[in-house]
C-alpha cells in the first residue's frame, strides 16, 4: 500500500468504484430499506440512488418475489453466508430490459445475484448486499447452443431411420432383381427348349403315322403268311416272329407313341407356364387373367407342392386384371410356398386351397393352408423385412415385405386370417383397373 | 480402504467441533426455516476415490435421489453434497416461501436453497470453532432425480482420496430428510490437521 493516502481518499475510490462497476450493486438493511444502489442498478432500473436510497425495496419494485426474497435476505442476515440465484433456474430477480434492443434475443436480462452479508459494526449482519451479473449473452448462447444439439439430435435420429429405409429398400431391391433374373433365365431356357421340342413334336406326329401305316402293312403281311409255299421261308418268319416278339410290339409302338405325345404336351405346358409366369417380355401395365396366372405359378412351383399337399381349387369367373402380371405371380408363389411351408408334416398330406373371386372392382386371390397357423407375434411382424419363422438358410424374410410391396404397388391389400393349430388364409385384393395416377 | 489421515486425537477433535458446530447450525437452521430441525451426529470417515459415489449412494438408499454440491474455500477447502431422497425437498417449499406451483426450475432451485443454508449453517459454525474463515461458492445441481448409484461418477473424481463428515436432517412429522457430506480432498487435509491441532490447544 504505497498509496496510503489519507482514508479520505480511499473511502472515495471505493465508493467510486462500487459506483463504476459494471455490476448491478445494491444493499438493504433488515427491513427492506435500500442503502446503496449504484449505477448500474440505476441504468437498468430507471430508478437513481436518490429515488431508491431511504426507500423500501419491495415498495419501489413491486414486482420482486416479495416473501421469497424476504426469506432469502432473512437467510443472510441470520446464518451470514452468501445466498444465490441462477439464471438458468430462475432467469432475473429485477425485471431489466436486456442490451440488445436491435438484434434481439431474450427479452429480459439473465441474472445471477449473490446476496452477501455486510457485518459494518461488530458481529451482526447489518445490510444484505446484493451483487447482480448479467448473464443474458451466456443464456443466449446457452440456448443455441441447446437448440444446436436438439436439432442434431433430430439429424441422427432422421439419418437412422433414413438408413434402416435404404437398407430395406436395397435388400427387397436385391430380392426383385433376383426374381427378374431367375424369370429371364426361365424364359431364356423355356425359349430353348421350345425349339427342339417342336421338331421332335412335327417328327413324333410323322413318326407316328408311319407307324400306322407299318403296322397296317405288317397286318396285312401276316394275313398272307399262309400263302407262301416256301416252307423253310414261312419257318424262318414264324421264328423271327417270336424272337421279337411282333405281337407284343405291335400293341406297345402305338402306346409309345402316345405316351411320347403326352410327354411332349407336358413340356409344352411347362415351357409356356414358365413363360407365362416369367412374363418378361411383360413389364408394362396389361390386362391379365388371374386364374390362369395362379395356375401357371402352381405349375411352375408344383414339386413343392405335390409330395406335402392336396389342392383344392375353387376359381370363380374374373374379368381381366389390369396389373403386372409377373409380379403378382411372385406374390402367388410366396403366398403358395408359404402355406406349403406352413403344413403340419406329422399329420400327413395337408390340404391347400386355391380360391378367386370378384366383386365391384376388385378382384380377390386366396390362398389357404390347413397347417400350423401363425403366433399374434408372427401376424404383427409378418410383412416386416427380414422377419422368418423358417430356419437360417431356408428363408430370407423377404418375401411377404415384397408382397407386400407389389400389392401396394397394384394399391390393394392383403389380408390375413390365421388360427394358431388350424391354419392360414391369405387374401389378396387387387382392382380390377388402375386409377390414373402417376407413380 | 481406511486412511490415516488425522491421528486419533485430532478425530475426537474433529467429532467434538462437528458435534458442536451442528448444535449451532440447528439453532440457525430453525431460524431461518422456522421449524426445529433433527440433525444426527456427524459421522467421520475416510474413503478412497473410487469408494465416495458408492458412499453417497450408501446414504442415499435404494431409489432415487438428487444431489446438490457446493463448494468451500478458505483455509480448510473441500466440497459439501448435499443428498436428497426423492421429492422429499418438496416438503420445504413453503417454508422458504416457495409458490404453490413448484415446477420444474423452482424444484430445482428449491434443492440450491435448502443445500446453501444447511451447508452455510454447518460448515460455518465448524470454521467459526476452529477460528478460521471459509467462504461458499455458488451450489450448483449435481445430479437431479436419478437412481442413487448414478449420483456420482467415479471417474469424474479428481482427488485421490477424501475425509468425508456426514450428517442427516429431518424435521419432525416431515417427509423431509436429506444427509449433508463434507468432503476434504487429501491435500487439504493437512490444514484441518493445523486447525484442529490449535483448537485443542486453546482447550
Amino acid at each position: 500500500m504505497d498509496t496510503a493516502a489519507d482514508p479520505g481518499d480511499s473511502c472515495a475510490l471505493l465508493a467510486s468504484l462500487v459506483e463504476r462497476l459494471d455490476v448491478g450493486i445494491f444493499a438493504v438493511d433488515r427491513s427492506g430499506t435500500v442503502a446503496l444502489w449504484n449505477s448500474f442498478m440505476a441504468i437498468h432500473s430507471g430508478k437513481s440512488s436518490t429515488d431508491m436510497l431511504g426507500q423500501n425495496l419491495f415498495a419501489m419494485f413491486p414486482e420482486l418475489p416479495r416473501p421469497w426474497l424476504e426469506k432469502k435476505l432473512e437467510s443472510v442476515f441470520v446464518l451470514g453466508n452468501n445466498a444465490f440465484t441462477l439464471w438458468d433456474l430462475r432467469p432475473y430477480l429485477f425485471r431489466f430490459a436486456n442490451n440488445r434492443p436491435i438484434t434481439g434475443g431474450l427479452a429480459e436480462m439473465r441474472q445471477n445475484v449473490t446476496f452477501l452479508p455486510l457485518r459494518l459494526s461488530g458481529g451482526e449482519v447489518s445490510l444484505v448486499c446484493g451483487t447482480l451479473f448479467d448473464y443474458t449473452d451466456t443464456a443466449i448462447a446457452q440456448d443455441k447452443l441447446h437448440d444446436a444439439i436438439a436439432a442434431l439430435h433430430r439429424e441422427k435420429d432422421a439419418q437412422a431411420q433414413l438408413i434402416a429405409k435404404l437398407e430395406t429398400a436395397q435388400n427387397q431391391l436385391l430380392q426383385s432383381e433376383k426374381m427378374a433374373s431367375i424369370g429371364q433365365l426361365a424364359a431364356g431356357v423355356a425359349h430353348e427348349i421350345n425349339n427342339p421340342v417342336g421338331f421332335v413334336n412335327s417328327n413324333l406326329q410323322t413318326l407316328k403315322k408311319y407307324c400306322q401305316q407299318m403296322l397296317q402293312l405288317i397286318t396285312v403281311y401276316q394275313g398272307a403268311e399262309t400263302h407262301i409255299a416256301d416252307v423253310e421261308l414261312r419257318r424262318e418268319i414264324s421264328a423271327l416272329t417270336q424272337a421279337m416278339d411282333v405281337d407284343f410290339v405291335q400293341e406297345d409302338l402305338p402306346e409309345l407313341i402316345k405316351e411320347s405325345e403326352d410327354g411332349l404336351v407336358r413340356i409344352k405346358k411347362i415351357v409356356a407356364d414358365l413363360k407365362d409366369f416369367s412374363h418378361v417380355d411383360q413389364t408394362d401395365w396389361q390386362y391379365a387373367d388371374l386364374n390362369a396366372g395362379l395356375d401357371a405359378t402352381l405349375n411352375v412351383v408344383w414339386n413343392e407342392v405335390k409330395y406335402k399337399a392336396t389342392v383344392a381349387k375353387n376359381y370363380g369367373v374374373l374379368p381381366p386384371v389390369e396389373c403386372l402380371a409377373a409380379q403378382l405371380n411372385q406374390v402367388f408363389m410366396n403366398l403358395i410356398i408359404n402355406a406349403v411351408q406352413a403344413l403340419d408334416e406329422s399329420k400327413g398330406m395337408g390340404t391347400i386351397t386355391l380360391s378367386t373371386g370378384h366383386q365391384d372392382d376388385w378382384v380377390w386371390v386366396e390362398v389357404q393352408d390347413n397347417g400350423l397357423g401363425m403366433s399374434e407375434e408372427t401376424r404383427k411382424r409378418l410383412f416386416e423385412p427380414f422377419f422368418t419363422t423358417k430356419p437360417v438358410g431356408k428363408g430370407t424374410g423377404l418375401g411377404m415385405s415384397v408382397s407386400y410391396n407389389i400389392v401396394q404397388k397394384h394399391h390393394g391389400r392383403i389380408e390375413v386370417d390365421s388360427v394358431p393349430g388350424e391354419g392360414t388364409r391369405f387374401r389378396v385384393w387387387v382392382p380390377v383397373k388402375q386409377a390414373l395416377t402417376v407413380d | 480402504m481406511t486412511i490415516e489421515f488425522i491421528s486419533e486425537e485430532q478425530r475426537e477433535a474433529l467429532q467434538e467441533v462437528a458435534n458442536i458446530g451442528m448444535g449451532q447450525a440447528g439453532a440457525s437452521i430453525a431460524k431461518v426455516l422456522g421449524e426445529f430441525v433433527e440433525l444426527s451426529v456427524p459421522q467421520i470417515s475416510a474413503v478412497g476415490a473410487a469408494g465416495i459415489p458408492a458412499a453417497l449412494a450408501a446414504l442415499a438408499g435404494d431409489g432415487i435421489a438428487s444431489a446438490v454440491r457446493q463448494a468451500f474455500i478458505g483455509e480448510l477447502r473441500g466440497e459439501a453434497i448435499v443428498i436428497f431422497a426423492e421429492h422429499s425437498a418438496d416438503d420445504l417449499a413453503a417454508l422458504l416461501a416457495y409458490g404453490d406451483a413448484l415446477d420444474g426450475p423452482a424444484s430445482r432451485e428449491l434443492l440450491l436453497d435448502i443445500s446453501n443454508v444447511l451447508v452455510g449453517a454447518c460448515l460455518g459454525g465448524i470454521a467459526e470453532l476452529l477460528r478460521t474463515t471459509i467462504g461458499f461458492s455458488a451450489p450448483s445441481l449435481l445430479a437431479d432425480q436419478v437412481a442413487s448409484s448414478q449420483l456420482l461418477r467415479a471417474d469424474g473424481i479428481s482427488a485421490r482420496c477424501a475425509l468425508l463428515v456426514e450428517v442427516r436432517f429431518g424435521i419432525e412429522k416431515r417427509v423431509f430428510r436429506c444427509h449433508l457430506v463434507m468432503l476434504m480432498p487429501d491435500d487439504a487435509v493437512a490444514a484441518l490437521r493445523r486447525a484442529l491441532d490449535r483448537f485443542v490447544e486453546e482447550l
